[in-house]
This record gives C-alpha cells, structure tokens and sequence, in this order.
C-alpha cells in the first residue's frame, strides 16, 4: 500500500517532516496561550525564598512532595484551589513532582506555619504520627547559600525579564526588589529575622543575629510563599 | 501436532486447577454468578491464548515464504511487496485524520474543559451537602466534627487534640494558665471578625493577681472567684461566658469562637495557626465547633 511512498525519499521526508511538526506545534502553542501567562498576583520569587528553593531542591523534596493539585474534588478539598499554568511562570524549574509520597505542597503556605515546620523539619513523627518522613536535621546547622540564589535571580532577571525590581501589581512600589548583591543579602537577611522571630531553636536564632542564614530558615521562607 | 494439542488441553486444566486451589475457597459456585462468570472468562481467556498460541508456533515450524519480490535489492537482499491488509491501512490512515481531528477541532479545545467538570462536580456536590445536612442533630455534627478534625486539625493538634505537647492549643480544655498570661500581659485581637474591639495588653500588672486570674480562668473559672478577676468581668461577664461581639466565653469554646479562630487564624504564645477561611463551610464550622466543645467532657 505504501510501496510507491517508500520509493521516493524526498516526499517521503517532506510526510515525515508535515507529521513531526504537527506534533509540535500542538505542543508548543499552549505555551503562548493566555492561560500560561503569569497569573495575576504572581510574583518571583525573593532572594530568601529562592535559596529555600535551592535548599528543597538539593534534599530532593520533590521526590516525595509534588506541587500540582489537580482539579478533582477531592484534591482542592485537601490541598486548596487547584493549579494554573501561569502560577508557575516564574519556576525555573517547576517542581511537578513525579509522585507523591507525602502530601502536596502547592499551597502549603495557606495552612502551616513557620513553628509547624520548624518541628516538622526537625523531627516529623512529633507532629504527624506514623509519618515515613526522615528528619531532615542538618538544615538547623547549615548555613544557605544566598549568592548562588542570588546568581539565580539575577540571571533570570536580565535573561528571560523576570520582573524583579519592577511594579508589577501598578501600586507605585517595586514589588520584589532585587537591587546589586549586598542589597539582597542584606533583605534576605532583614526576611530571615522575621522569620526566626517566630522559631524557637535557639542555635536558628543565634546564627540569624549573627548575620547567617541557616537553610531551614530559607526554606521555611519558601514553604511559607507556596500559596 | 497432535501432541502439542493435547499438551494444550493439560496447560488449560493445569491453569484452571491452579486458579482453583488458589481462590477456590472464596468461589461459591451457583450462588454468586458473578464469580461464576468469572472462572467461565477465565477459563475462556486460557483457551483462546493456548490455542492461538498453538496456531502461531505451528505456522512459525511449517509456513514458507510466499509472496512477490520487489525490483529494487539492496547487495542481493530483496525485499516481498506483499500489500498489507487493505482494512489496516485504511484504519491506520483513518486513526492520522482522527488524530489531527481530535487534537484541534475535538479534544480540548472544544467540547470539554477540566475546570468545567471541576465545576460541576463541586456544585453538584455543594448542593448535595447541603440538603442532606439542612438539620444535622448533635451526634451527627459529633461525628461530622471529629472527621474534619483528622483531616484539618489533627496535624497540629495531634489526634488526642491535646496539641502535641505543647506545640499547639490543648483543645480538651478552653485556656492554659499560659495563655491567659500572655493574653492579660500582651492582649488579644485573634477574634477580629467576631469580637473587633480585641482586648487591651496589661489589664492586669501586678504579677500575683495575674498568677492568680490565670489559675482560676485555666481550671475552669471554678472555686473562689479572686477579687482581680472583676477586670475580666467587664468583658468577659462574671461567669465568664462572655459578650456578643465584645468578648468570647472563657468557660467552653463557642461556636462564635471556633468561627474567629478558623476565620483569622490566631497568633499568640505557642504560635501561629493559618486561616481556614474558605476551606469549610458553615455546617462544617458548627461541627467542628460541636466536636471541639465535647472533647473536653
């Protein structure tokens, strides 16, 4: 049937070539439609958060946590509104997940605190019985690492126009200011402050006053911006 | 040939038998017909897979090669122009036309949205809940209570709803004599939505008046009412149930209570509990108001 096809490999190209590209274009379109814009209200992330995320990367949290709920019942009953394409405009990469071992953590903001987290990080049967979670222990000594966060955001800022330092919401105020390096570490760590107001772990509390950023405090900031 | 029908026949019982010592105890033949019409498909599914097994394996020992070679070989290897069956090649060309159909014209950009069904289902649902539960009774907002409490509350307040060892609010009881010192020393304004005015810090500055209204509010506002404990009274009443829209009740979680705390979420000495506001309805509210009221009976 398709002898006289496999006898001429020029249109048999061009065949090959209209079938390939038809299955890209229905696959990258989306990706300029509206919905994949950022939703309105999303922001980038800032230096702290960003470090957090470097932190929950490095720990493989995705492995166990996705972060995409989707539109069933039974999801936004226990997770919260369900996902949009444009919450994950500025997500670099986004952290889907491949599966889920443990909860969601989409919009965990919402409903843990930074102390819930602190105990949780530090030993999680204490707070969720029969949890299969490891402790996670290290991140209390730790100290993060901001530049590279830093290196991040500046990077995605004058690559792909991340709108740091930029009104994005039209209030008149830079929504998420970037600024050169010693200005970030020096927001990061006014951000750290606060939360390590609210910790209770006294070694967390010093190394804050000492100017230092112990990686649970970066990545409590992160899960607290998950919303 | 012959043999390898016969070998057949022993595979398919051997098969059967096997299935039959395993989970021949949960079969119950002539009483349960879908069990029945299981084994039947089973046995079924074994012989068609045997015997078209036995077909192919006789084909691959007897066929030859049949068939017209194509002109053109590539170093002596020709290859047979035998056309493939007419129906597949149309289904075949059929399936790339449905396809490109179904990705642009069909599915999902027309017809059908996720959010939509969401949609649907969630109202469906919604309006289901509410004219099942229009008037749940006590027990019914009990048990209603104590499942939403598993899921939302128990993370932080443990199972027992004891709070975990201190890391969040004992719900068996209304007040920790910590927590009526913080709120005297440091005032309230956790109720917002239901009490606005809040409560002013330091109603109370000498430490043994303190010591001794937080005693008396933490066991229950029992036994002698200390004279300091008038301060309180302003507000919270003399039996210390509380004021509508002025101040909560001292002695029992209220509903109005349970609302303020779900509604704005709370920050005071043990720490900070999220706003669940939006993530449960009234009659899920009142059942876990109900719930939380009976634990510490």
């Amino acid at each position: 049937m398709f002898h006289w096809l496999e006898q001429r490999p020029f249109f048999f190209a061009v065949f090959v070539f209209v079938f390939v590209a038809f299955a890209g274009i229905i696959e990258i379109i989306p990706d300029f439609a509206k919905q994949s814009r950022p939703v309105v209200g999303t922001k980038p992330y800032s230096v702290l958060e960003l470090t957090g995320r470097h932190v929950y990367i490095q720990d493989s949290c995705n492995a166990c946590h996705s972060q995409l709920i989707r539109p069933f019942k039974s999801e936004t009953d226990r997770y919260g509104m369900y996902s949009l394409s444009g919450e994950y405009a500025y997500d670099r990469p986004f952290l889907w997940g491949s599966k889920r071992t443990g909860p969601d953590l989409m919009r965990v903001g919402n409903y843990r605190t930074t102390d819930w987290h602190e105990n949780h990080m530090l030993d999680p049967q204490s707070v969720v019985p029969g949890s299969i979670m490891p402790a996670y222990k290290h991140m209390f000594t730790n100290i993060a690492d901001i530049e590279t966060a830093y290196a991040e955001a500046y990077t995605v800022k004058t690559v792909f126009a991340t709108p740091y330092d930029q009104d994005i919401d039209g209030d008149g105020e830079i929504d998420v200011p970037l600024g050169t390096l010693e200005e970030a570490k020096a927001s990061a760590l006014k951000e750290a402050q606060a939360i390590a107001a609210d910790m209770k772990n006294q070694a967390v509390k010093d190394a804050v006053a000492n100017g230092q950023v112990p990686e649970i405090v970066a990545l409590i900031a992160y899960l607290n911006s998950l919303k | 040939m012959k043999s390898m029908v016969i070998g057949g026949i022993i595979l398919i019982v051997a098969l059967m038998a096997g299935t039959y010592f395993v989970a021949g105890d949960s079969l119950n033949f002539g009483e349960d017909y879908i069990n029945d019409l299981t084994m039947l498909a089973g046995l079924a599914i074994i012989s068609i897979t045997v015997f078209v097994a036995l077909k192919y394996v006789n084909q691959i020992k007897n066929d030859t090669a049949s068939g017209d070679l194509a002109e053109e070989n590539w170093d002596g290897i020709g290859e047979f122009k035998n056309p493939i069956p007419t129906g597949w090649g149309l289904a075949f060309i059929g399936v790339i036309v449905w396809g490109m159909w179904y990705m642009t014209v069909g599915y999902p950009t027309n017809g059908f949205s996720q959010i939509g069904q969401w949609n649907e289902e969630t109202l469906e649902y919604n309006a289901k809940f509410e004219s099942k539960w229009q008037n749940p009774d006590a027990d019914t907002l009990t048990a209603m209570g104590e499942s939403i409490f598993l899921v939302q509350c128990a993370p932080c307040h443990g199972v027992d709803a004891q709070g975990i060892g201190g890391k969040a609010q004992d719900l068996t009881q209304r007040l920790l004599k910590e927590s009526v010192v913080y709120a005297i020393k440091n005032g309230a304004s956790n109720f917002k939505t239901q009490y606005p005015a809040g409560m002013p810090p330091m109603m109370l500055t000498d430490e043994k008046e303190i010591d001794e209204v937080a005693t008396y509010v933490a066991g229950g506002l029992k036994g002698e009412q200390p004279a300091s404990f008038a301060v309180c009274a302003g507000c919270h009443g003399a039996d210390g149930n509380g004021m509508e829209y002025v101040a909560p009740s001292l002695k029992t979680y209220t509903d109005s209570v349970i609302t303020a705390v779900l509604d704005d979420g709370k920050k005071a000495n043990i720490g900070t509990m999220p706003s669940f506001k939006g993530r449960l309805n009234e009659t899920q509210y009142k059942a876990l108001a109900t719930y939380i009221r009976g634990l510490g009976e």
